[in-house]
């Protein structure tokens, strides 16, 4: 018999990773956007959840995946009522004929993206409503862009404005439409609703329970709901109290083996147990504080023979 | 006389996680412990609540990816290699706490659960999709389809001819497997982004869902809100929109309900807890403990300190809960018809995975709810999509808003600085794809069978999951992998079919690993 410490682990890896990962989320955040959809981002990651990365070869090594294909081109996308993403490349080629083009003056050239607003019309070059320039490293080819504006269409030129304040494009992006961040102001005649009514109903939809400010500006509804602890701080996955950093836990097991002729029945503390093959046997339990009475009780497979052997362990925690 | 409606929807989904060539795949344990934990459970739901005639309706969906992993026999078998692991360490842990009867309790019950869950998976002929077809089939459950792989349409909308193979190759498998079309659709993490309803339409899909904002910031305004559909102008498909109040019950740690002191705690498991040499054979090969899905307490307060589960305890905490959320829907409905002065349709979807794997007692309380709704009260009536707008044919035309139900409510978590590389390289690969089905429009033999392995790997690669797990910034490298590894077997086959020179034994190869949709047709990209 022996006794043998068991070494548990107060907190799970995963545990710390969850909840690093909760924490460092709405830091990256942009301040006025707010929180929606928290929760589902925790559960859906439960689906997902590992210990920790497990070493192991991968049934492939992929290469890499090239820099760029070959293109001159941008594409923008919408990320949220406010930013656009535009990613791009530009073919060597491009840039030397460029160079060449523009001799010295390439040199002096900023390298920018032109956002315009072209909501509602049919985008020709020159008849956007405005147009804002963000200049850019030579060596990115990602931008995020905050347009400010919800619910207004976008393109993006990314070009070289020469020190003259000539905009030369070296390419366009495809047209992007951001949605609204409240209500759409139109409404529909055959469907109307008075408007407190409606505020009501969509501080409903959000959550907000029937006494939802009614008569406020949408804005602030939704910045409500967005900015409540409600979505941005909580999450399924429970808060977790921070310990100090050293800890111990300590647990005991009780190992009972022993043998006896292999077509024996052998019984602990009345319950029978199989035997291995060679007629030995052995037993783990966890060990509670308190004193065990063990009776290990073997009959021969005839019935004639009975032995009785019966540990007693006390474990006491102090 | 009912004055308003719930729409249940759990929405199952994993993506497609397959390793032939690994005896163990860390990954795949994902599909299993969901199957032990949240399908099976959900199956005895129903299955208990149809021996008592009780006549429910429900709404979920199994993504294709999810209905290809519980159909693959390669992954039945592992599963019925998985489950019986788990039946041993029951039996060894009943023997182990024989001096703890709190826990001894437990170990049984865990015990009789693993092995219902092996006879059900067993009953079902290891296809468990079979379960939910014959649910769908008595007309209790609506299963809708989702995209193909999961992938997130909002960012594919540069490259529609993806947005439509992603969905045409979804109806295409739902049918095959139902044997009908798909009525509605789970849009990826709903997102949806104006314009893909007439490619919903398109593919015959009468409906989709969307999250609150989809709706209530859609133009022009939404005379109920989210509290009745609308049809998206010039398509009429049918848009649903999330309530976020029954939704946030559910949901939130600080009002929802898992958060309850009684549940079990979720991270707690022997797998972490128990001592390595005796837990090794049943964590990863290589060591790496893992959760197995045997954990012994409740989630008891705010601290670390943990008291033991007691199951009679969550039990009647569940039923509780389920009558808390069935009264608030009843104030609900009854505010919302005086005030409509029209029966109000609540929404509430959920992740199906959420119940059982998640929140252990989600489906013991998803029964409860059921029957309370069904037998105590006449306010409510449960109803599915489909049969909501048989009812109610009349609806509003609207445009709904671009919007998903993740974090900040659209496409950050996908684009943000942790993933947004992905995109130019999936951009790419569906232009490359759409220049081959021009190039290629009627083939035959092994360019066919290349064609069509060039679409299963750039669906694969658009799995909205792996940018999610970049987005978590947590065990990315498998998502990273996942991603380049189709995009590159994408390039290959592109390369190979463009200078006519397929590599039969390569593609054999990849046909073999990435054996999803067999009966593909790469023409539908485009």
């Amino acid at each position: 018999m022996k006794l043998k410490k068991v070494n548990r682990k107060k907190r799970d890896p995963k545990i710390r990773i969850l909840a690093k990962k909760i924490t460092k989320i709405p830091s990256t955040t942009e301040v006025k956007k707010g929180i929606l959809g928290v929760e589902e981002l925790v559960i859906e990651q439960t689906k997902f959840s590992q210990s920790t990365q497990a070493p192991r070869p991968y049934r492939t090594h992929p290469q890499d995946l090239p820099y760029q294909y070959d293109l001159d081109r941008i594409i923008l996308q919408v990320r949220d009522p406010w930013w656009c993403h535009a990613y791009w490349e530009i073919r060597t080629q491009t840039l030397d004929r460029l160079r060449n083009e523009l001799a010295q003056e390439f040199y002096q050239a900023k390298r920018i993206l032109r956002v315009y607003d072209v909501s509602h019309i049919i985008f020709d070059g020159n008849n956007a409503h405005r147009f804002f320039d963000i200049k850019l490293n030579e060596s990115v080819n990602n931008w995020y862009i905050d347009t400010q504006g919800p619910g207004r269409s976008w393109c993006v030129d990314l070009g070289l404005l020469l020190s003259s304040g000539k905009f030369i494009t070296m390419v366009r992006s495809n047209t992007v439409h951001t949605p609204l961040a409240g209500p759409s102001w139109i409404t529909d005649e055959e469907w109307m609703i008075p408007e407190d009514m409606f505020a009501r109903l969509y501080g409903m939809g959000f959550g907000l329970g029937r006494s939802s400010p009614v008569g406020k500006a949408w804005q602030e509804g939704v910045k409500h709901v967005l900015s409540s602890g409600v979505s941005s701080g909580a999450s399924p996955v429970r808060p977790l109290v921070k310990e100090k950093k050293f800890w111990l836990v300590a647990n005991c097991e009780l190992i009972v083996y022993g043998a006896t002729l292999p077509d024996a029945k052998v019984t602990v503390q009345g319950k029978p147990i199989n035997l291995r093959r060679d007629g030995s046997f052995s037993l783990r339990f966890a060990l509670p504080d308190g004193k065990q009475v063990i009776s290990v009780k073997a009959v021969s497979c005839d019935g004639k023979d009975e032995r009785t052997v019966t540990p007693i362990v006390v474990r006491e925690t102090k | 006389m009912h004055k308003g409606y719930l729409c249940l929807v759990l929405h199952g989904h994993l993506p497609f996680v397959r390793h032939p060539e690994h005896e163990d795949f860390l990954e795949e344990d994902w599909l299993y412990e969901a199957i032990t934990e949240t399908y099976i459970p959900l199956i005895w739901v129903f299955e208990r609540l149809l021996d008592d005639k009780v006549d429910f309706r429900l709404t979920i969906t199994l993504s294709p990816t999810l209905i290809s992993m519980l159909s693959d026999p390669l992954l039945q078998g592992r599963y019925i290699k998985h489950i019986n692991r788990l039946i041993e360490l029951a039996h060894k842990e009943i023997e182990r706490t024989a001096f703890q009867p709190e826990f001894n309790s437990l170990a049984v019950m865990y015990l009789e659960q693993f092995c219902k869950a092996r006879h059900t998976f067993e009953r079902y002929n290891h296809n468990i999709v079979n379960a939910f077809k014959a649910f769908q089939d008595l007309g209790k459950l609506e299963i809708v389809t989702c995209a193909a792989t999961h992938g997130y349409l909002p960012l594919m909308d540069v490259c529609r001819e993806s947005v439509r193979a992603q969905v045409k190759v979804a109806v295409a498998h739902y049918k095959s497997v139902f044997g009908r079309r798909p009525i509605g659709i789970w849009l990826p993490e709903c997102g949806y982004h104006p314009g893909h309803d007439e490619i919903l339409k398109e593919a015959g899909i009468r409906y989709f869902f969307s999250d609150s904002h989809g709706v209530l910031h859609g133009s022009p305004r939404p005379k109920y809100g989210v509290f009745a559909p609308v049809y998206c102008k010039g398509t009429h498909v049918a848009c649903f929109g999330r309530d976020l109040e029954s939704s946030r019950q559910v949901w939130s740690s600080v009002e929802g309900y898992p958060g309850d002191h009684n549940y079990r705690e979720f991270y707690r498991d022997i797998g972490f807890d128990l001592e390595y040499d005796y837990i090794r054979q049943y964590i990863h090969p290589d060591g790496v403990r893992i959760n197995t899905g045997i954990k012994y307490y409740r989630i008891t307060g705010g601290t670390n300190h943990k008291e033991v589960y007691v199951p009679r305890w969550a039990q009647e905490k569940a039923a509780e809960q389920a009558g808390n959320f069935m009264f608030n829907r009843q104030k609900q409905v009854e505010y919302l018809y005086d005030f409509m002065k029209r029966k109000p349709i609540i929404v509430s979807p959920y992740d199906a995975e959420l119940f059982g794997h998640w929140w252990y007692e989600g489906p013991l309380w998803l029964d409860f709810l059921i029957r309370k709704i069904v037998f105590d009260q006449d306010e409510i009536r449960l109803i599915t999509a489909s049969e909501y707008l048989i009812e109610n044919p009349r609806n509003q035309l609207i445009s709904p808003s671009l919007s998903s139900w993740g974090w900040k409510g659209y496409s950050e978590m996908w684009l943000q600085g942790a993933n947004d590389w992905i995109y130019r390289h999936l951009h790419v690969a569906s232009e490359r794809m759409t220049e081959l089905v021009r190039g290629f429009p009627s083939v035959n033999g092994l360019l066919k069978r290349a064609l069509n392995q060039a679409l299963r790997e750039l669906l694969l690669a658009q799995s909205s999951d792996w940018a999610f797990i970049m987005g978590t910034g947590t065990h990315t490298s498998y998502a990273v992998r996942r991603t380049k590894e189709h995009l590159l077997r994408f390039t290959r086959l592109y390369e190979d079919i463009k200078s006519n020179s397929i590599d039969e034994g390569w593609l054999s190869d990849i046909e073999y690993k990435d054996n999803i949709f067999p009966q593909i047709d790469y023409r539908v990209h485009q």
